[in-house]
């Protein structure tokens, strides 16, 4: 059975439009100016059980629109969706049990208690036993490295800290699917690598699936199998994360730093230098064509480094090149 | 029941963690309301010794009407708080977090906010009762039950009345204004002597802003128990709160969510 079946699921909000200043607000006031707005336009997608899933497009694709009907937070205005066999807007309670969601921007452990206390009310609401619960809150704290900060205040904890308390709260009931709406937004590197691995393990021992949503193409590349790309609330893209990498993410940028001046018209064959200043340069290159060890070599030879960052092309650099092709 | 009970009580726990961590401040929000109705009451103790009696109202009459709007108004605040912020979180997208969980929307929403200043009101409304004993010498177990009872149904209608008029921004949008002035037309008006009103005013009062239920009419039922105002007690719960739930699912099919960066308290 499909963990998630969606058919033509459409949703239209309707925003109200308002001139600049007192004269359109009065205008407003007397005759709104009302406007549908496509949320999410007729997608179709399905997901199997156990299945690591990304959902990614810019900001305002439709990306949170479609998790929160998913989880039963939105009804849609029209189609059909079945989350582990539920209908979500009508069965919203029944779901709630089974599935796990974290919303980046949306903290559900409370402020000003340490992360335990919300952990201790979560096994209420998910009506777990005591012994269970606390076996349980051992054993994620183990996996995702928070057992130092449990006992600390949650406003004193870093951003980073604070997610992978979060990710744990949303797994305490051993849910069957996990559905993250941007759980690396305004994360560093390191951070954002630790709650991917973690995500990971409990995808690896547990078999929760993941739908993850995110505007970062790095989380999706590092953490699922397949991927959805959505964009101003229509699928342009699904298929394996390995056949997105071939087709649209075989370009790397590279800043890189020296201690040295460089040469002016330093080059490497195959790369196209984008900018070349006295200490440094910004590079791209294909790796089907140029591989990266040469690259890498080119630029150790060319002076004394101080700092390397390779990343690989935006999400609107991605979604750009699939509506080109 | 049993679990949403313990459900319940595990939230006001966590409640009461959350506002002990700054017990000084927790501690300043109960004292200062208890002052702040002490204050208010002085008015009509000024009053009442100046006036003696209001169409046949006096002094002790006020004292027990105090005792059951601030315990009424004291524990539905405390321990439903949100019913105060409730046009808020609709139109911020708040019900997000909520609707996200295995629980009632309206109860858990309601219940996981305690507003630190009703237990000031709470205890205030419990001495104002001891008071009102005290200076009409009139006590019984039969008159202890009817002031917990009348209490729990003025409150039910506190609540209810709140959710019901915040309930509205589901519609309107934002109706923090319009909860701001219903507040204190409620409070205002159940603290007032009811034999100052009449004909069309009294039945505002029992419908529009329904303070009736509230204030005047479970004070009577405390001081002298009768059927009829038993049932119009009860009625008044039962309607103002199935109102309440009716309308607060209603909007909640109409609930936009929002993008906002929130925290829980």
């Amino acid at each position: 059975m499909s963990a998630i079946q969606v058919r033509n699921l459409h949703k239209t909000f309707q925003t109200k439009r308002k001139a600049a200043g007192f004269g359109g607000s009065l205008r407003a006031l007397w005759k709104p100016d009302l406007h549908p707005v496509e949320a999410v336009r007729e997608i179709s997608f399905q997901m199997e059980q156990g299945e690591l899933l990304g959902f990614i497009g810019p900001n305002g694709a439709g990306k949170s629109t479609t998790i929160k009907i998913l989880t039963g937070i939105l009804h849609p205005t029209g189609g059909e969706a079945s989350v582990l066999g539920f209908v979500p807007w009508q069965e919203r309670q029944k779901l709630a049990y089974q599935i796990g969601t974290v919303f980046g921007q949306r903290p559900q452990l409370w402020y000003h208690l340490p992360a335990v206390d919300t952990f201790y009310l979560f096994g209420k609401i998910y009506e777990m036993e005591e012994k269970a619960l606390r076996q349980r809150i051992g054993y994620l704290s183990e996996a995702f490295e928070i057992e130092h900060l449990l006992e600390t205040p949650v406003r004193k904890l870093s951003l980073g800290q604070r997610m992978r308390c979060e990710v744990a709260a949303s797994l305490l009931h051993k849910p069957r699917l996990l559905l993250l709406d941007e759980p690396s937004i305004g994360l560093d590197v390191v951070a954002k690598q630790r709650i991917r691995e973690t995500i990971r393990r409990m995808n690896e021992e547990e078999g929760v699936g993941v739908l993850l949503t995110s505007h970062d193409a790095g989380d999706i590349e590092a953490l699922c199998k397949r991927v959805i790309i959505i964009n101003h609330g229509e699928i342009i893209y699904q298929d394996k994360v390995s056949a997105l990498k071939r087709r649209y993410l075989t370009s790397k940028q590279v800043d890189v730093r020296y201690s040295n001046a460089l040469e002016p018209d330093f080059a490497i064959p195959g790369v196209e230098m984008l900018k070349v200043g006295t200490f440094g340069a910004k590079l791209r290159f294909d790796v089907r064509e140029t591989p990266v060890e040469r690259v890498m070599a080119a630029l150790a030879s060319a002076g004394s480094l101080v700092d390397v960052t390779v990343s690989d092309p935006s999400l609107e650099e991605v979604i750009r090149t699939i509506y080109e092709s | 029941m049993r679990k949403t009970l313990s459900f319940l009580f595990s939230l006001w726990k966590t409640n009461l963690l959350s506002a002990m961590e700054y017990r000084v401040a927790f501690l300043l929000q109960v004292f200062g309301m208890m002052l702040n109705n002490a204050f208010y009451f002085l008015f009509w103790v000024i009053f009442f010794d100046r006036f003696e009696q209001v169409n046949g109202w006096a002094l002790e009459d006020m004292f027990m009407l105090f005792g059951v709007v601030a315990v009424a108004f004291g524990a539905g605040t405390y321990l439903f708080g949100n019913a105060l912020h409730l046009a808020g979180i609709i139109a911020n997208g708040e019900l997000d977090y909520y609707l996200s969980l295995p629980k009632p929307v309206l109860l858990h929403m309601l219940a996981s906010r305690s507003v630190a200043s009703s237990a000031g009101d709470f205890l205030y409304g419990l001495f104002s009762f001891v008071v009102a004993i005290v200076v009409t010498g009139e006590f019984s177990t039969g008159m202890l039950a009817r002031y917990l009872l009348a209490c729990v149904a003025a409150m039910a209608v506190v609540v209810g009345f709140l959710v019901l008029v915040q309930s509205l921004a589901f519609w309107i949008g934002n109706a923090s204004l319009l909860t701001g002035n219903a507040v204190n037309a409620i409070i205002t008006f159940s603290l007032y002597p009811i034999t100052l009103f009449d004909g069309t005013a009294k039945l505002l009062l029992f419908t529009v802003i329904p303070a009736a239920f509230v204030g005047a009419l479970p004070a009577q039922f405390v001081r002298t128990f009768d059927w009829a105002s038993l049932g119009q007690l009860l009625l008044g719960a039962i309607v103002f709160l199935g109102l309440a739930i009716v309308v607060f699912y209603r909007g909640l099919r109409r609930y936009e969510s929002g993008s906002a960066i929130q925290v829980r308290m």
